[in-house]
């Protein structure tokens, strides 16, 4: 009971996105151009844990079979069918892709964007393959060209609506965090000119407009807004514009708008081109979100690691430094504006180091150095540092070298060790 | 400093022994108070070491529990704003008789609760600070549909069960101390809820109208100190609070390398230094001891004076532990085993390595003729020890820094300090860290959080053990009977009044072990 109503909020989905599906129905092919239902199964089943499937599948199968009760000439028989047609595919295309990505996918990875290209291949295939069998069976003599519409209209449909589903599924409110005010506007100007360009070039007589083919090669254009929104608004940001896009490029396309109704060589061509590009640039603006994503990840990993690492030698009251004798670079490591009170940054350089040294120790100090710089790193050097309030700051100074593979001296790496004031 | 033939003191009595040592409250009576807010979904902890510090400058600290605060965040559903106004007038009214100045400070919407309160109860004798004050929601992290919350405010079901999540940055800049916020939030300890209902924020949203048109009306002097990066709310809510109470009354500091919660990032000095000068309250430290003032009569300051002699007489550190702040720093010259200073509780370890050295037998003898200016008080003393037949007796002086009553700073100077070099032996690295019983009882305050959930009774034993072996004695009044949670933390932590804290320690040692050894079991 507790599942019914979400079971019928995904049945009501379905019907709705099928009703889209047939709105951009192409009319010279008499088919549908996208599957838009097809995406919201996949994409349900794939956001959840295994044991979830239930609601999703169940919501679609009822979508599915009231769906071909609407439709002229269709029966329960019919109904039955479609909808296992719909489930069973659904359901391989989620064993495929979770078969190389663990759910729930947020395609914030590109194996989880491998793993969703994957399961949204096979369950076009599937299904297709159903459909195409269901139809032979049936005394039907169009067995490919089903496979081959089903299979199409339903992997594009899918790689604009799953992504929906799956990022959006893991959004949760937030009272920071997350999107900053500048990324969202920035995304939002993205989002505007993505949008505005595909309205220029799609609506209305492209080649009036632009003459010849110039309309086709301005649909490169909305390829760069896209890359705008996916590296500041992320897969979520991606897959809502991609959708909203995609809607705009075939409504005008199947009313013999824009740059591929313009050209159309044989019966269809337009169709299938505009397939191929709205999925292109969805397929784009995904990767290029999991590609962000995985920097930022790596960014984040990063930052725990020097986290981890200042904090460990700040506990035990140290200082390290790395020293290129050859090239002159000092690199500090360590809360130096405590302990020394000078930022690391003004210690780029030895000299900028030993400037910081007692005056009547720095002379030793640098002697010390350069020795180090030849190879001749010796015992731990106890000297003093002036620090900015006038106090004076006694270090322990242990040096190890780091060499290249023939026994050159590559780096002087040292760890200080902070003592006494005064 | 010579103190050639040791010689007894005019305001000194040889006769005090333990009973004249123990702790008093010494111009207790006559200490301001400050009353302290914390944030929305928060604890004590927002004010990271406000409470500390304050008690440390001799002011008396009050806090609350805001009404759905200190358990689970659900708690929260069906708290009005006009709840948390009222628990915070209901405080106020209860506390404000007992001291000569209540100052009033809040952060985030603490200090929009301290804002109101001020306003509503016309508030004079005393002064506003106001942290981070949220009066626009407009930081540079907010979520960019934060504007659509009204839009859902009008769907009650939505509002009452949406959760809506803290995020990285958790309002800190400084990376460390978020790593370790993260870290608290990860383990589940329950400082800050992780989330609150969006019903909670529409309240939040209702004080701060409150707020905007009550803001002019506040007539104490108000100090507003905001973040230039404070990720939740921009500087222009500082900037409205001090326009619409008036440059006059009001004024501003602006963080520069602080987010929101200012009282525990990179800014924290500068908020605690801001805060105490404003209160006029004094700064432990030598450099600023002399300026300060005492808060205590002549007479007062013999008398701390006296119980100070009485404990070092007797070498009773524990019990000068007793007369001092929490921070109180012993400073020991010289290049030695005990030498260096002190501070809060290395001040135990340094009394029990100093005792451990002589076999007990240190102390201090032969007070001379004390000399006072403003808070300070110079002992012409001796200091005694007898090690493996050999015997010290060091000349030197005393100096102890008073305010209110407490003891904030002793600092040994020895006329030869070579002889006590020797006597003591060289410096050991090895044994300037905790004392083991303290490296054990870090070890089980560390285990105590990965501890899951038990009984109120434990974690009030729990409790009352680590306040008792990190503080000492419980001090201040008992909170009043609406605030809860903090009464019933006061009467645990009162029910160990006495208990040394090294017995307190392992109390507390053995509690943590039997629990985790419970928890083995069940598992």
């Amino acid at each position: 009971m507790s599942n019914l109503v979400p079971i019928i909020a995904v049945a009501v989905a379905y019907l709705a996105l099928a009703g889209v599906s047939t709105s951009l129905a192409y009319a010279p092919t008499d088919a549908w151009t996208v599957w838009l239902a097809s995406g919201l199964t996949l994409g349900l089943i794939v956001a959840q844990f295994h044991h979830r499937w239930m609601v999703p599948l169940a919501g679609a199968a009822i979508g599915a079979a009231v769906f071909a009760l609407i439709l002229p000439g269709s029966g329960v028989t019919d109904a039955a069918g479609y909808a296992a047609i719909e489930v069973i595919a659904a359901a391989a295309g989620a064993f495929a892709a979770m078969w190389l990505a663990a759910p729930p996918l947020r395609l914030e990875s590109l194996r989880e964007l491998g793993a969703f290209i994957v399961g949204t291949f096979a369950q076009a295939v599937v299904g297709a393959a159903l459909a195409a069998a269901w139809n032979l069976a049936s005394g039907g003599q169009e067995g490919i060209r089903t496979f081959n519409v089903w299979a199409i209209a339903a992997f594009v449909g899918a790689v604009l609506v799953a992504p929906l589903v799956m990022t959006w599924s893991g959004f949760r409110p937030k009272r920071s965090g997350g999107l900053t005010m500048p990324q969202f506007a920035a995304g939002t100007v993205g989002c505007l000119l993505f949008l505005g360009s595909l309205y220029v070039l799609f609506s209305g007589d492209t080649q009036q407009r632009f003459g010849g083919s110039v309309g086709i090669g301005l649909t490169y254009v909305p390829v760069l807004f896209m890359s705008i929104v996916a590296l500041t608004w992320g897969a979520r940001g991606a897959s809502l514009a991609a959708f909203l896009g995609a809607l705009i490029a075939l409504f005008n396309t199947i009313r013999d708008s824009g740059p591929f109704a313009a050209v159309d060589a044989f019966v269809g061509e337009a169709e299938l081109e505009v397939q191929v590009y709205v999925a292109i640039v969805a397929l784009t603006g995904l990767l290029i979100a999991a590609l962000a994503a995985r920097e930022h990840k790596a960014l984040l990993t990063a930052r725990d690691w020097r986290t981890r690492f200042e904090g460990a030698i700040d506990a035990h009251r140290m200082l390290a430094y790395e020293w290129d004798p050859v090239g002159g670079s000092f690199a500090v490591t360590g809360d130096t504006a405590a302990h020394l009170g000078v930022p690391a940054a003004k210690l780029a350089t030895l000299a900028d180091w030993l400037s910081h040294v007692s005056p009547s120790e720095r002379d030793a100090t640098a002697t010390a150095f350069g020795m180090r710089a030849d190879g001749a790193l010796g015992p731990a050097l106890t000297y003093r540092m002036m620090r900015s309030d006038g106090t004076a700051i006694t270090l322990t100074d242990e040096a190890q070298a780091i060499r290249d593979h023939d026994g050159t001296l590559y780096r002087v790496t040292g760890i200080v060790r902070i003592g006494d004031r005064g | 400093m010579s103190a050639a033939g040791p010689s007894q003191g005019a305001n000194y009595s040889p006769s005090g022994g333990s009973a004249a040592a123990k702790p008093q409250a010494w111009g207790s009576n006559t200490s301001d108070g400050v009353f302290l807010i914390h944030g929305l979904g928060g604890t004590q902890y927002d004010l990271g070491s406000m409470h500390k510090r304050l008690k440390n400058a001799g002011l008396v600290t009050h806090s609350l529990t805001l009404p759905g605060h200190g358990l689970q965040p659900e708690d929260l559903v069906g708290v009005t704003a006009e709840d948390w106004i009222d628990a915070v007038v209901a405080k106020y009214r209860e506390i404000r008789g007992a001291h000569p100045t209540l100052h009033l400070m809040g952060m985030c919407m603490g200090a929009l609760l301290a804002a109101t309160l001020a306003e509503r109860e016309a508030h004079a004798n005393g002064r506003l600070v106001l942290l981070a004050p949220p009066v626009f929601i407009d930081g540079w992290a907010t979520p960019w549909y934060r504007g659509l919350r009204p839009l859902l405010y009008a769907l009650p079901s939505v509002r009452n069960t949406m959760k809506v999540e803290e995020e990285e940055p958790y309002g800190i800049k400084n990376e460390q101390l978020r790593a370790i916020v993260k870290a608290k939030f990860e383990r589940g300890e329950n400082f800050h809820y992780r989330w609150v209902p969006l019903e909670c924020l529409r309240q939040v949203d209702r004080l701060r109208a409150i707020v905007m048109r009550s803001a002019a009306k506040i007539r104490c002097p108000t100090l507003v100190v905001h973040a230039r990066e404070d990720e939740l709310t921009s500087l222009r809510s500082a900037n409205f609070l001090v326009e619409k109470i008036g440059g006059g009354r009001a004024r501003m500091v602006v963080l520069e390398d602080s987010y929101h919660m200012v009282c525990v990032d990179n800014d924290r000095e500068i908020v605690a230094k801001n805060v105490l000068e404003f209160f006029g309250a004094p700064m432990p430290g030598a450099t600023s001891i002399l300026a300060n003032e005492p808060k205590m009569t002549p007479a007062e300051l013999v008398t701390a004076v006296n119980a100070l002699c009485d404990c070092l007489a007797n070498g009773d550190f524990a019990q000068v532990r007793a007369l001092a702040i929490p921070d109180m720093t012993w400073i020991q010259p010289g290049a030695n085993r005990v030498a260096g200073a002190h501070a809060g509780k290395a001040f135990g370890s340094f009394a029990t390595r100093l005792q451990d050295i002589a076999g007990g037998a240190v102390r201090f003898t032969a007070f001379g003729t004390p000399v006072f200016n403003r808070g300070i008080a110079l002992v012409p003393s001796t200091l005694v020890a007898e090690r493996e037949g050999a015997r010290l007796e060091s000349q030197g002086a005393l100096l102890c820094a008073w305010h209110a009553g407490k003891l904030l700073e002793v600092r040994w100077f020895a006329d030869d300090v070579e002889r006590e070099n020797q006597f003591f032996g060289p410096p050991d690295p090895a044994a300037t860290g905790p004392s083991a019983l303290e490296q054990a009882f870090e070890s089980a305050t560390a285990a105590s959080r990965t501890l899951k959930a038990t009984d109120n009774d434990t974690l009030l034993a729990l409790y009352a053990l680590y306040k008792q072996a990190s503080v000492g004695d419980v001090s201040g009044d008992r909170p009043g009977a609406l605030d809860m949670v903090a009464r019933a933390k006061y009467d645990a932590w009162s029910k160990k009044r006495g208990m040394p804290p090294d017995e307190a320690m392992r109390g507390y040692i053995a509690l943590v072990e039997e629990l985790r050894k419970r928890e083995v079991v069940a598992a």
